[in-house]
């Protein structure tokens, strides 16, 4: 267990060793998440209401600091990206002379990296937009303990997407089409811009029941006391389960993967 | 020179495409995934307008337009910078930027036209469409002369977009690593498909100077459509059609100062 903590200590001790980089990733966040606020307000501003759809224009604005500074701490171009080059470099094939697991490294990895950016982006930028804007607490203690339990949801979940899709790359022999894809559907249906409640339906039905939606709606919509507990509960395990499915399949195709390796240099 | 550089330029990009389509199922692939990822993006704001009517003044099909503008301009100018400008860090963490510079050929020339990217054609089929339907939608009595703005406006902002990309890349000549800046830039240009006056005055003043993408998207369109444009009022229309010479200009002063700058990094 210690290699793969050293791997995540040397993917956030690497990435720190450029400070320009760490004050450019700080300002184009900030700058991302106060334009995603600036939408909000300019929505909520062209209807002339405070409050739409039993929302406050405070609460979208919470949601809209969430999703952009906490839920964008994970990068899946990142993980799909590294698994990309190391099947065109053929650095791959190490993996399998090593005692160690290909894809519990890039989890720690990520882990390193998911470090860094909560150290470097998370933190600074809500630190200085709630200050600006004013954040909204969660809505109750419970309700603030269990965002916690979903955002460490968000950032397995995440993490076993990226995964699953990069390991596609075996069969496909480019990363970046599955890069793409995949931010596709989180764009639209993980609830990144805009939460499932203004979504028309029945796509609204349809994105709450797809696993994208626990990337991001489902621990904002937590956070702002927007599910029961009971509902917090069933959506919790239902998550989990979402989880353990694509465990399953990153697994197995990894599995798969191993076999079709095929090393063309000396 | 000129001559021999106009001979050898169609030569470096016809031997670039037929490697770029040497695996043809994986490049349209590519493309597909890229139409899918621009078309979430505009569906997501389709949803946003869909029970929200209008941002910032302005329409569905207005922002269909100025969606439809940035993505075209965008993808023009970095066909012919991006890829080649941001792996131009890379070339000089080797040392190999050092072999172009002994050729008897315009490094910069070399490197845009010998990579010149013919993976845009995904944002192309997508927005050519998009702006079709667009300009035949939007509640505006179309002219000869407003139809020549839009296309004079299009070529701007392509060449602007063009000069910010050669500009950052050429920093790298300096600083050897460059590529972090390319964060920024696509931080603001994801704002720029939004109308300009809905961001604070901060970010309004970046996007029209240091980080002037907004005369990429929502200043031309906006003029066109006579909508307001903060800060630059009725100058929008000129200064969208000039931006773009006059930044071209910028970065040929600024890839000059780069190159003498540049003392290599590599071994």
């Amino acid at each position: 267990m210690s290699a793969y903590f050293a791997f995540a200590r040397s993917s956030f001790h690497s990435q720190l060793a450029y400070r320009n980089e760490v004050w450019a990733n700080i300002f184009g966040k900030l700058v991302q998440v106060f334009a995603r606020v600036a939408i909000w307000q300019a929505a909520y501003a062209g209807i002339g209401g405070i409050v739409v759809d039993g929302v406050s224009l405070q609460q979208m604005v919470t949601y809209a600091l969430l999703g952009g500074a906490v839920m964008g701490a994970t990068r899946p171009e990142r993980i799909i990206g590294e698994i990309g080059r190391s099947l065109k470099t053929g650095d791959i094939a190490v993996w399998l002379l090593k005692p160690l697991s290909y894809p519990l490294y890039l989890f720690a990895n990520e882990c390193g990296s998911f470090g860094y950016r909560l150290m470097t982006q998370v933190i600074p930028t809500i630190a200085f937009t709630a200050l600006f804007y004013g954040m909204l607490p969660p809505a109750t203690l419970f309700d603030g303990l269990m965002f916690i339990a979903f955002w460490a949801l968000s950032f397995t979940l995440l993490f076993l997407m990226s995964a699953l899709f990069g390991l596609i790359a075996f069969w496909l022999m480019t990363s970046f089409s599955l890069d793409w894809i995949l931010g596709a559907l989180l764009q639209l249906f993980s609830g990144l811009l805009i939460p499932f409640w203004f979504f028309p339906e029945p796509l609204a039905t349809i994105a709450r029941h797809l696993p994208f939606a626990w990337v991001v709606y489902y621990p904002n919509a937590v956070y702002l006391g927007r599910l029961s507990a009971a509902d917090v509960w069933l959506h919790l395990g239902l998550g989990l389960a979402w989880a353990a499915l694509f465990l399953a399949g990153v697994l197995w195709l990894w599995r798969c993967a191993s076999t079709r390796i095929i090393v063309q240099g000396g | 020179m000129l001559i021999h550089h106009l001979r050898v330029l169609p030569l470096l990009v016809r031997m670039h495409v037929r490697s770029q389509m040497e695996y043809r199922g994986a490049f349209w692939l590519d493309r597909l995934a890229q139409i899918l990822s621009y078309g979430s993006v505009f569906a997501t704001i389709g949803i946003l307008l869909a029970r929200f009517d209008t941002l910032g003044g302005w329409t569905w099909p207005e922002l269909a337009l100025l969606f439809s503008f940035q993505l075209l301009a965008y993808s023009l100018g970095a066909a012919m910078s991006f890829v080649q400008l941001r792996d131009l860090e890379e070339l000089v963490r080797l040392g190999t930027f050092d072999t172009l510079l002994v050729k008897p050929f315009s490094p910069w020339a070399y490197l845009v036209f010998s990579g010149l990217n013919i993976g845009y054609a995904g944002h192309v089929i997508l927005a050519v469409p998009l702006m079709g339907w667009a300009v035949q939608s939007v509640d505006f009595a179309w002219s000869v002369w407003s139809a020549s703005f839009l296309i004079a406006a299009l070529l701007s902002a392509t060449l602007l977009t063009a000069a910010l990309i050669t500009m950052i890349g050429a920093t790298a000549l300096i600083w050897v690593r460059s590529n972090h800046l390319f964060s920024i830039f696509f931080g603001f240009w994801e704002l720029t498909r939004y109308p300009l006056n809905i961001f604070p005055g901060g970010i309004q003043t970046i996007l029209i100077t240091a980080v002037p993408l907004a005369l990429t998207s929502s200043v031309p369109v906006g003029a066109l459509l006579g909508k307001p444009i903060p800060i630059l009022g009725d100058w929008a229309g000129p200064v969208a059609l000039l931006a773009g010479p006059i930044w071209v200009l910028i970065s040929i002063a600024y890839w000059r100062y780069a190159t003498g700058k540049y003392q290599g990094a590599g071994g």
